[in-house]
């Protein structure tokens, strides 16, 4: 078995900060998988929520979860799945049986993508800063999911029912990410866990 | 900035996640083989470059990355209106828009 490297591994740590107004912890090796699929068919729909024990979202920026799987709407036909490490194998295995035979795809996407939460009293500051995207509660709230841009990388961020910030992005802007936070967070203080 | 309104995204976005596309509505000929090279140039590299209102086709690119219309006003930059591939626009130089 390879061993799996995060994309954060090597970067170094702010310097601690007596109050941390905002902290970064890095959901590393979660399984991401892309799926496509007519939401018209209901075949598909059905195959979709027999697996994944959730009905597949269809209003725009919204994601639904259980304890097993995060999904979120990406376009009307197409999804982010998000489930524990190692368990995305399993989860494209049993999709492509349920669903044999359909115009369908299903893509890991686990190595290329990146799962970061940030928390923190803080927080609205710097996705102010960091985010084209109106974070007010009342544009953004708990349990909607946005596709945008954070510091002018993609992004699809996700609000928590614990206030913060999941923020799903590529593992070859995770550096710079991480550079950006460490930037915007300085006035603040930043944590990393 | 631009705020353009996203038919798949229901949601009014940010330009910065918009890349613009080119003219709208240019059905591909039936039978390209039959064009002269002359219908051909046009159909490939003729566009559109109007006063005006101008269709014209965008992609949400940070966004649901899905293609979609757009009529806008070229001397204003004002957005009438945003429509999903495969409709037709409700604003057209002809009515509607006066």
């Amino acid at each position: 078995m390879t061993s799996l490297h995060s994309p954060l591994a090597h970067v170094e740590l702010p310097e601690a900060h007596a109050h941390a107004g905002v902290t970064l912890r890095e959901d590393k090796f979660r399984g991401h998988l892309n799926l496509r699929g007519n939401p018209q068919d209901e075949a598909f729909t059905s195959a979709a929520e027999k697996v994944l024990g959730v009905a597949l979202p269809t209003a725009p920026n919204s994601a639904v979860e259980n304890d097993a799987v995060r999904v979120y709407w990406l376009c009307p036909n197409e999804w982010l799945l998000l489930v524990a490490e190692g368990a995305e194998g399993q989860t494209e295995a049993d999709l492509r049986a349920a669903m044999e035979g359909q115009h369908i795809a299903v893509t890991d996407l686990s190595s290329g993508q990146t799962l970061i939460n940030l928390s923190g009293e803080n927080l609205p500051e710097v996705m102010m800063k960091s985010t084209v995207y109106d974070c007010h509660e009342s544009n953004f709230p708990v349990g909607k999911a946005v596709q945008t841009t954070f510091a002018k990388a993609g992004a699809t961020i996700y609000k928590c029912a614990d206030g913060s910030y999941d923020l799903v992005i590529r593992r070859s802007f995770a550096d710079y990410i991480f550079l950006w936070l460490k930037d915007a967070c300085a006035e603040y203080g930043l944590a990393v866990q | 900035m631009l705020h353009i309104y996203c038919p798949y995204c229901e949601e009014l976005r940010e330009e910065e996640e918009f890349s613009y596309s080119g003219e709208a509505h240019i059905a591909r000929p039936t039978d390209p083989e039959a064009l002269t090279d002359a219908e051909w140039g046009d159909y490939v590299f003729f566009r559109k470059n109007p006063r005006g209102l101008h269709h014209e086709m965008w992609n949400h690119a940070a966004g649901c990355r899905r293609y979609f219309n757009a009529t806008r006003d070229t001397q204003s930059y004002e957005i009438h209106e945003t429509y999903k591939m495969g409709e037709k626009p409700s604003v057209t130089s002809q009515g509607a828009a006066q």
